[in-house]
């Protein structure tokens, strides 16, 4: 079964059609990427899925369980956890005390108001793998707001993995980054996909950074999806390579 | 934790050696100490910025100063009771304000602070109108003491209640539940991405606030042994946000210190002129714009440039 | 009495009551519009205009002169505290603004309790304007229609400043992109300046016209500030037809609920605009927060 299943999904702003009648679903242990041309509905969709936006249609549904009408917060206490297109952290926290924080949130503990040693202890176990596995060690104690571009991206990626997504939300990860910072980047998310166990649904424009990361692809155009599958299918669909040259034209 | 100490048993000492008009600005500092830190609670921790702060101590004060008057419940239980009535209130206000964030919320607080000061000017049968409740006695007991209705059994009362809270608000922020307040503080929208409920955290940081500072009116009103509307007024709030900034947010520690310094330049300045609000207006305008981390803040920057 | 004249009467009230709050709401959500800075002391700057026009009118006498001299002096009193302390705080978070026009309130409040006293100060009407007409048999000021009529000028004023001249276009284009506009070859800072002072201004002039119908008084301020926020946030933050819209609704609830009901005028006011927070979180026409 679908971890991820969206039916029928439409937003609409006014006279405007952002997401059109999206039906797809990500499958438990594919990295799957939603690609499209700039205003394809990319950023629009991610907000659905997330619950920043409600639909005017369809549904959504994680884990057999509707969730269309649930509040962010709640979607994340069911295992979706994202990322932000423009990195947010805690800038005056050090990189530690974020991936903390992001652990604290699936401890059952986590308002305690009195003492709490112990939900510090483990979420601070679970933050520290974390940035383990996204090479973070070296900066842990340093300040989040002084740490490189790259380095703050990637920080953002570990808070999300403390929290041992069921589903991993990234929207735009390689925004605003150099052309280094993009290749470092692509480099220790290929290495932490590539180490299996985790299901992601990726936004990207960046078609160089989704060839290398993504398992399955979703094309979105005018908000309506035009293809799905794997990859090279994809590359070489007709109707896709048309969407995107009918772009520059 | 040895700091603390410190400071207690140097504060129990006191009224060995102070002369009583000492001794009861000591314990007005206290209060104000007190209802000072409440705010800090929010302001330090939670950057929610009240403008009507004075809404929980005018509710501590004419709470107290009810169950003084008309039963015969001892003054050390009438005040956590009237404590808890704030706290109670607190949630119905917070409820309310966040509804909105940033500047509504402050002008929200505003808001609520004024239409209780209305309230209270009309609901004479409870807060005795513009004449204010007088004569709000220090009622004696638990177990027939009349120690706390003294001056000196007064001061450690109030001495209590403030490291009473003080203990309690450190040991607040610095749970996990403190951690989540940090996490709004620095970016609310993050925090509630990561799965918390940033809204009840508020409506709790709010309620914990509330009962704090209506604990500092709930002492005042037998301290000075009235409560008007005076204690509501938007005027109190203001004060006691100066003395948050001035100490220091997010520091528990500097807002009381700023509230001494307020009480005291206030005093000292008040036999020279009775304009002395002026000169706190100039002197909170200097620190926001020189001195943001307040007087607690700046002290911690001496020390740090000179042990580099 | 006769249902109609009533209500007649009543409406006109509420109109003259909505210009003055109109007055202080443009003036404040002028400022938030293009500057995101929320001025805490723009009830004190209407009280000093209540001051000013009392003195002007003590002095020479004449109403007419209060009502000119008193804006342009407040107008640079606003401009001038921009200039020499707001101006230092750009680039930090939005509460700074509001704790130093906070700290601001009450070093006017109290400067003004040096200079006029703590009396409540009695400001004269012009003679031509103190006189009462009947409509429909009912007894009415022609000092509230000439202030009903002044609020719809300066209203449509106003609008013609920042539609058709040239500061009011660079205003508009200040509050869309203010990099682009000093790129092009405006100090962008004098821009602010002005719009800090035009938006002081005209809380003062709404301060020397309720002068005459309440006196000039220190409880003015605190009042003021609550009123205009309330208006500026049913109608939207930053949005000058959302203060014309919340002014009404705030004038007319102020004048019926205090006809009827005169104990809980107040707590319809913060109902009102409690309701609209809940259901439209960024005001009635701000964007959505």
């Amino acid at each position: 079964m679908a971890l991820l299943e969206l039916q029928g999904l439409t937003k609409r702003y006014g006279g405007i059609v952002a997401v059109d009648n999206v039906t797809m679903s990500v499958e438990p242990g594919e990295v799957r990427a939603v690609i499209g041309p700039n205003g394809a509905g990319k950023t629009s969709l991610f907000h659905l899925i997330t619950g920043v936006v409600k639909p005017t249609m369809g549904e959504i549904v994680f884990d057999g369980q509707r969730v269309t009408a649930m509040p962010a917060f709640s979607r994340c206490q069911l295992g979706m956890s994202r990322t932000f297109q423009i990195t947010a952290l805690f800038p005056e926290m050090s990189a530690r005390e974020n991936t903390r924080l992001a652990a604290q949130a699936r401890d059952k503990q986590r308002w305690r108001p009195l003492g709490g040693g112990a939900v510090f202890a483990e979420a601070s176990r679970r933050g520290d793998a974390a940035l383990e596995r996204l090479g973070l060690s070296h900066v842990a104690e340093r300040q989040a707001g002084l740490l490189s571009h790259g380095d703050q991206r990637l920080l953002e990626v570990a808070m999300a993995l403390a929290q041992q997504p069921r589903l991993l939300l990234m929207d735009e990860p390689t925004q605003g980054l150099s052309v280094e910072e993009t290749a470092q980047a692509v480099e220790v998310l290929g290495g932490l996909f590539a180490g299996g166990g985790l299901t992601v649904l990726l936004v990207e424009h960046d078609m160089e950074v989704v060839f290398r990361l993504a398992s399955k692809m979703t094309v979105l155009h005018r908000g309506s999806v035009i293809a799905d599958g794997d990859p090279a299918t994809v590359k070489a669909d007709p109707v896709v390579q048309d969407a995107y040259l009918g772009g520059y034209t | 934790m040895r700091m603390t100490l410190a400071v207690a048993v140097l504060l129990a000492l006191l009224p060995l050696g102070l002369p009583p008009y000492a001794m009861t600005l000591l314990t007005e500092a206290l209060i104000m100490g007190l209802f000072a830190m409440s705010l800090d609670l929010m302001v330090g921790y939670a950057r929610l910025i009240s403008f009507g702060h004075a809404a929980a101590y005018g509710l501590g004060a004419y709470t107290c100063g009810n169950i003084l008057l008309h039963t015969d419940i001892p003054l050390p239980l009438a005040v956590p009771m009237a404590g808890v009535f704030s706290g109670f209130i607190g949630i119905g206000i917070a409820w309310v304000c966040t509804q909105a964030t940033g500047v509504s919320f402050s002008m929200l607080t505003l808001a609520l602070a004024q239409l209780l000061y209305a309230v209270a000017f009309k609901w004479t049968s409870v807060t005795g109108a513009s004449d204010g409740l007088a004569g709000i006695p220090r009622r004696p007991g638990p177990f027939g003491t009349t120690y706390f209705s003294t001056k000196i059994g007064f001061y450690y009362l109030t001495m209590a209640c403030l490291f009473g809270s003080f203990l309690f608000a450190r040991a607040l922020v610095r749970s996990p539940f403190g951690a989540v307040l940090r996490g709004i503080r620095e970016n609310e929208a993050k925090t509630l991405s990561l799965g918390y409920n940033t809204r009840l955290y508020k409506i709790a940081v709010v309620a914990a606030s509330y009962i704090l500072g209506g604990l500092a009116g709930a002492l005042y009103a037998p301290f000075a042994g009235f409560a008007n509307t005076e204690l509501l007024f938007w005027l109190l709030s203001g004060q006691v946000l100066i003395m948050v900034i001035v100490g220091g947010t997010g520091t528990l520690v500097g807002p009381i210190l700023g509230a001494a310094f307020f009480l005291l330049v206030q005093q000292q300045l008040s036999t020279y002129t009775d304009s002395w609000a002026l000169f706190f207006g100039v002197i909170f305008i200097a620190f926001v714009l020189f001195a943001p981390e307040g007087i607690l803040g700046l002290a911690r920057r001496r020390r740090s440039v000179r042990s580099h | 009495m006769d249902v109609l004249p009533f209500l007649v009467t009543q409406c006109l009230n509420a109109l003259s009551q909505a210009a003055l709050l109109f007055f202080l709401g443009c003036g404040l959500t002028l400022i938030f519009g293009i500057m995101r800075i929320v001025n805490f002391a723009h009830g004190a700057f209407f009280m000093l205009g209540a001051y000013v026009g009392w003195s002007a009118v003590h002095w020479t006498g004449n109403f007419w002169v209060a009502l000119v001299a008193a804006p342009i002096l407040v107008g640079g009193f606003g401009a001038a505290f921009e200039l020499g302390i707001l101006r230092r705080l750009y680039g930090r978070d939005g509460h700074a603004f509001l704790m130093v026009t906070f700290g601001l309130t009450l070093v006017m409040g109290e400067a003004i309790r040096l200079l006029w006293g703590v009396e409540a100060l009695q400001v004269q009407m012009p003679v031509s304007l103190s006189d009462i007409v009947f409509i429909l048999d009912e007894p009415f000021p022609i000092y509230r229609l000439f202030l009903a009529g002044s609020g719809v000028v300066v209203a449509i004023v106003i609008w013609q400043f920042l539609e058709r001249t040239r500061l009011g276009l660079l205003i508009r284009a200040t509050s869309q992109n203010a990099e682009m506009v000093h790129a092009l070859g405006t100090d962008v800072r004098l821009v602010r300046s002005a719009v800090f002072g035009i938006g002081c201004g005209l809380a003062g002039i709404g301060g020397v016209f309720a002068a005459p119908m309440v006196t000039a008084s220190l409880g003015m301020a605190p009042n003021a500030v609550i009123d205009t926020f309330v208006i500026v946030i049913i109608g939207g933050m930053g949005s000058f037809l959302g203060s014309m819209i919340g002014a009404l609704l705030v004038a007319f609830v102020q004048v019926f609920g205090s006809y009827f009901f005169p104990d809980f005028a107040m707590a319809f006011m913060y109902l009102i605009m409690l309701t609209i927070l809940v259901v439209r979180p960024g005001g009635l026409l701000g964007k959505e927060a």
